[in-house]
């Protein structure tokens, strides 16, 4: 290699690294306003349960989640089919009808629609999220499983500008070093000041840990790139409640011993985490939600167990997750599942809560804050204290 | 006729595949036919393209491992161009680099990115540092006249042309495959090593 060469390709891989400069989105990423600017619904208790898939004949349904359309429609989706990680499984969407009830359910994404996007065999489908644009636009975030289990399982996105009714194709994110394993959604978005969007994902592969994806539109490319909240095998499935524009809690579902719901910290913009510290609330490795009240208390979504999924309860902290009581029980059958629940606020101020249902319903509970007044009043407190993360 | 970015990451998928392959079929006899060479090439292809329960070759390795590493496919180029040609065109401290780096890179990235701590390098390969330390092992390593620089400067190419699925600078540099053989590599370079000096 003589001498004036090997100047030509130090100057070349200096000039190709200068090249692929790009300040990041995500930097100085701040909770978006209609997160934070909350609107606490009609005076007057509401309580409503329903069922979001009657007459869905399927053996298994699960993972509901719910997002806001324009015109102030609730859209879900979830996964059903013969069992998880089944091939037959395929992701339901299904919307709010003007007169109460839902659509019929309607496949959104099958395991031989997203081979055909993504161009390579696929052994099935999973959890599903969906993110409403403030255009007006869906974006579905699914999980595909290459193989095995949720192990071998990666993230996909694709595009809806006409309310969900027809998608762009899936196209693939990478998101790990290790050939792309296992990244899941699972729960709620939050949208970021200045577009885009603070997804909570996790890892389960060779640890269980929770992170996130950070998105955004930039001249119709999509722009990611991901963080992560906590390593190793404890925590995971995390569901994350902004308290400010810079400040956010994120709820974690517990993989330890300890069965208890992890509760880790934020002051910069979810850009770094305090370590997740056990509260009392009891989990039983199960999926939990979280959403934040306009008076500044925080309602979570949890199975008040720390062995079983057969009750589905709602606790409210005044303290920003520092202590907690037990508001009410929402479901309660012994030998049943109710699991995975999902809060979401809609523009009108409701609270809809949807769940898996028995395993093989997906439910919808609404109910505003003056319900959770009135019910916080009426019934006895158990208060309990939780250490400072 | 412009190519969609997809197609662009399905052909460059496929090259790593095809070349390991090309080399497995072309064997270890020094004296290759010309026939040999081009039918090796080509039959190496017309295997991956072979459909198993109705997908390619091609797409079940791609499933597996959707973005080879540039490293890992010049890597193999160069082997492929050694053995059509019949010139050795990395000396040994050329390999032994390539093989230093795929084992720094792998046991800085792996164990953390797959959640060992609650830092993750992986995240660093979406920022521009990552891109500049390359810079700077493709200087070091070109201004020692080693060949493996050039190997490195690969990677800032592919990245700039989006060649990969991946947007992660990292999977330009390494991929569990690259990785795994560096790792081995290294453990046999420092057991030979310590037999001479035993």
């Amino acid at each position: 290699m003589t001498s004036l060469l090997r100047w030509v390709l130090i100057v070349m891989a200096w000039l190709f690294a200068a090249l692929l400069y790009r300040p990041s989105q995500f930097s100085r990423a701040r909770f978006g306003a209609d997160e934070l600017a909350i609107n606490a619904g009609a005076a007057s208790p509401v309580f409503k349960k329903t069922a979001v898939n009657a007459g869905q004949a399927l053996p298994m349904v699960h993972v509901a989640s719910l997002a806001t359309l324009p015109a102030g429609i609730e859209a879900v989706v979830w996964y059903g089919g013969s069992k998880e990680c089944a091939p037959d499984v395929k992701i339901y969407f299904s919307e709010s009808e003007h007169g109460g009830g839902w659509s019929s359910p309607r496949v959104i994404m099958s395991r031989e629609l997203a081979e055909h996007d993504l161009q390579r065999p696929l052994q099935g489908l999973g959890n599903a999220v969906l993110l409403s644009g403030s255009d007006g636009s869906l974006r579905l975030l699914f999980t595909t499983i290459a193989m095995g289990r949720w192990s071998g399982s990666q993230l996909n996105t694709c595009l809806s500008k006409d309310g969900g009714i027809t998608w762009s194709p899936a196209r693939r994110l990478t998101l790990s070093p290790f050939f792309n394993l296992s990244d899941l959604v699972r729960n709620r978005a939050i949208s970021l000041a200045g577009g885009g969007w603070c997804v909570p994902i996790y890892q389960e592969f060779l640890g269980k840990f929770p992170e996130l994806l950070w998105l955004k539109e930039s001249k119709g490319q999509l722009e990611y790139c991901k963080s992560r909240i906590a390593g190793g095998c404890s925590t995971f499935q995390p569901s994350l409640v902004p308290l400010d524009d810079a400040r956010a809690l994120a709820f974690l579902r517990d993989y330890t011993d300890n069965r208890k719901v992890f509760l880790s910290r934020s002051d910069d913009g979810g850009c770094s985490w305090s370590k997740p510290v056990a509260s009392q609330l009891p989990n039983p490795d199960a999926g939990i939600s979280g959403l934040k009240l306009s008076d500044g208390k925080l309602l979570l979504s949890y199975n008040d167990s720390s062995e079983c999924r057969d009750n589905l309860a709602l606790a409210l902290s005044r303290d920003e997750g520092k202590t907690w009581e037990k508001l009410t029980m929402l479901e309660q059958e012994s030998g049943s599942s109710f699991s995975y629940p999902f809060l979401i606020r809609t523009e009108d101020g409701l609270i809809n809560l949807a769940y898996t249902y028995k395993g093989t319903g997906i439910a919808l509970t609404e109910f505003n804050e003056a319900w959770v007044a009135d019910t916080l009043s009426s019934l006895s407190r158990s208060k309990v204290m939780v250490p400072q993360p | 006729m412009t190519m969609s970015a997809e197609t662009l990451h399905q052909l460059y998928a496929a090259m790593a595949p095809w070349l390991a392959v090309s080399l497995l079929l072309l064997g270890r006899n020094p004296f290759l036919s010309r026939v040999r060479m081009v039918g090796s090439l080509t039959l190496s292809f017309f295997l991956l393209c072979f459909p198993v329960e109705e997908w390619s070759m091609f797409s079940w390795i791609r499933m597996v491992e959707p973005n080879p590493s540039f490293t890992l496919t010049g890597l193999l180029g160069v082997l492929l161009y050694e053995r059509l040609s019949g010139k050795k065109i990395f000396r040994p401290e050329d390999w032994n680099a390539a093989w230093l780096v795929g084992t720094l890179a792998a046991l800085i990235l792996y164990p953390m990115g797959l959640g060992l701590t609650h830092i993750d390098p992986y995240a660093w390969g979406w920022n521009s540092i990552l891109p500049l330390a390359i810079a700077a092992a493709a200087t070091s390593l070109l201004l020692k006249a080693n060949r493996f620089g050039i190997i490195l400067i690969l990677s800032l190419v592919g990245s700039l042309l989006h060649l990969q699925e991946s947007t992660n600078f990292w999977d330009t540099l390494i991929d569990p495959i690259y990785g795994a053989v560096s790792l081995v590599a290294v453990m046999i370079l420092v057991v030979a090593r310590l037999r001479r000096r035993a």
